[in-house]
C-alpha cells in the first residue's frame, strides 16, 4: 500500500513535470504543473509531513497556479505558441549532463550514507508551530520571511500597475 | 496519525530519483522555452524538487543533531514555499511590465532596461 501510494504520487509528479516540459500550449503546461504539484503534495504525505502537504496544496496548487493562470491571461496569445524547435538540442545538452552528474553524486552519497532507521512519524503541525516560535530555532527566519512577503506584496503591486502615459 | 505515513519503509532512493528527474525536467523547460512564463514554471519545478529532497533526506536520516531533529527538512521546505510564493508574484509583475514596454514576453527579445 505504501509502495503503491509512493509510485502513484511520484508518477503524478513525474508525468506532470514531463508534460510541463513538452506540452505545446502554455495553458496545458500550467495544468500539467498543477498535476505535478499535487503529486509532490502526496509525496510529502507519504513522508509523514502532513502539515507540509497541506501547505503545498494551499500555497502552490491554490495560489501560485492561479497567479500563473492570470499571467497567461494577461499576456498576448501569440506569445504562448510553440517556441520549442531550435532550442531542443541546447536543452538536451544541458539536461543530460546534469542528470548524469546527479546520478553519479547519488551513487557516491548512497555508499557513504550510514543506514539509519526512518524517523518515526507523529503529527507535525504542533511541532512545526512551536519550532517556528522558539527563539533558538526558527523565530528569526519566520519574522524575516514575513518581511520578505510584505516587500514582495508591495513590490509586485508596484510593478504590475499600469503607468499613466507610460 | 499523519496521513499515509509509512513506518519503517525506507526507499530514499525512489524520492531522490523523482526529485532529480523533476529538477532535470525543470532545467530542460527553462532552457528550451523562450516564453517568460515557461521559464518561471521551470523554476517552480526546480524549487519543488529541492524541497522534496530536503524532506526525504530529513525523514530518512534526520534523527541526529539539531534541536528539532527530523523537522529541519520540513522547515526548509516551508521556507522554500514562502520564498517561491514571493518570487512568483514579483516575477509575474515583471513579466506584465515587460509586456507593457515591449509587445512580447519572449525572453530573447528585450534588449534594454530603461526607456
Amino acid at each position: 500500500m505504501d509502495a503503491f501510494m509512493f509510485w502513484f504520487f511520484g508518477g503524478c509528479a513525474l508525468l506532470g513535470a514531463a508534460l510541463v516540459a513538452l506540452m505545446p500550449k502554455l495553458v496545458h503546461s500550467a495544468f500539467a504543473l498543477v498535476l505535478s504539484l499535487l503529486g509532490v503534495a502526496g509525496l510529502y504525505w507519504t513522508l509523514g509531513a502532513d502539515f507540509l502537504g497541506g501547505v503545498q496544496l494551499l500555497v502552490y496548487v491554490g495560489g501560485i497556479t492561479i497567479l500563473f493562470i492570470y499571467g497567461i491571461m494577461l499576456t498576448p496569445r501569440d506569445a504562448t505558441r510553440w517556441s520549442f524547435g531550435s532550442l531542443v538540442l541546447p536543452g538536451v545538452l544541458v539536461a543530460v549532463p546534469v542528470a548524469v552528474l546527479m546520478s553519479v553524486a547519488w551513487k557516491g552519497l548512497e555508499a557513504a550514507l550510514k543506514p539509519a532507521a526512518p524517523v518515526t512519524s507523529a503529527p507535525t503541525t504542533d511541532a512545526i508551530g512551536s519550532a517556528l516560535l522558539m527563539r533558538d530555532q526558527y523565530l528569526i527566519p519566520f519574522e524575516l520571511s514575513s518581511l520578505v512577503l510584505l516587500a514582495a506584496l508591495v513590490g509586485s503591486v508596484y510593478l504590475a500597475r499600469r503607468r499613466k502615459g507610460g | 496519525m499523519p496521513l499515509l505515513a509509512a513506518e519503517g519503509v525506507s526507499h530514499l532512493g525512489g524520492y531522490v530519483f523523482i526529485s532529480s528527474a523533476m529538477f532535470v525536467l525543470g532545467i530542460f523547460t527553462m532552457v528550451t522555452r523562450r516564453n517568460a512564463i515557461y521559464v518561471l514554471m521551470g523554476a517552480e519545478l526546480i524549487l519543488n524538487a529541492a524541497a522534496l529532497n530536503f524532506v526525504a533526506f530529513a525523514r530518512h536520516h534526520g534523527d541526529g543533531g539539531g534541536k528539532s531533529g527530523a523537522l529541519d527538512g520540513q522547515m526548509f521546505a516551508i521556507f522554500i514555499i514562502i520564498l517561491a510564493a514571493a518570487e512568483a508574484a514579483v516575477a509575474l509583475g515583471i513579466v506584465l511590465q515587460l509586456y507593457h514596454h515591449f509587445p512580447t514576453i519572449d525572453v530573447s527579445k528585450p534588449d534594454r532596461l530603461g526607456d
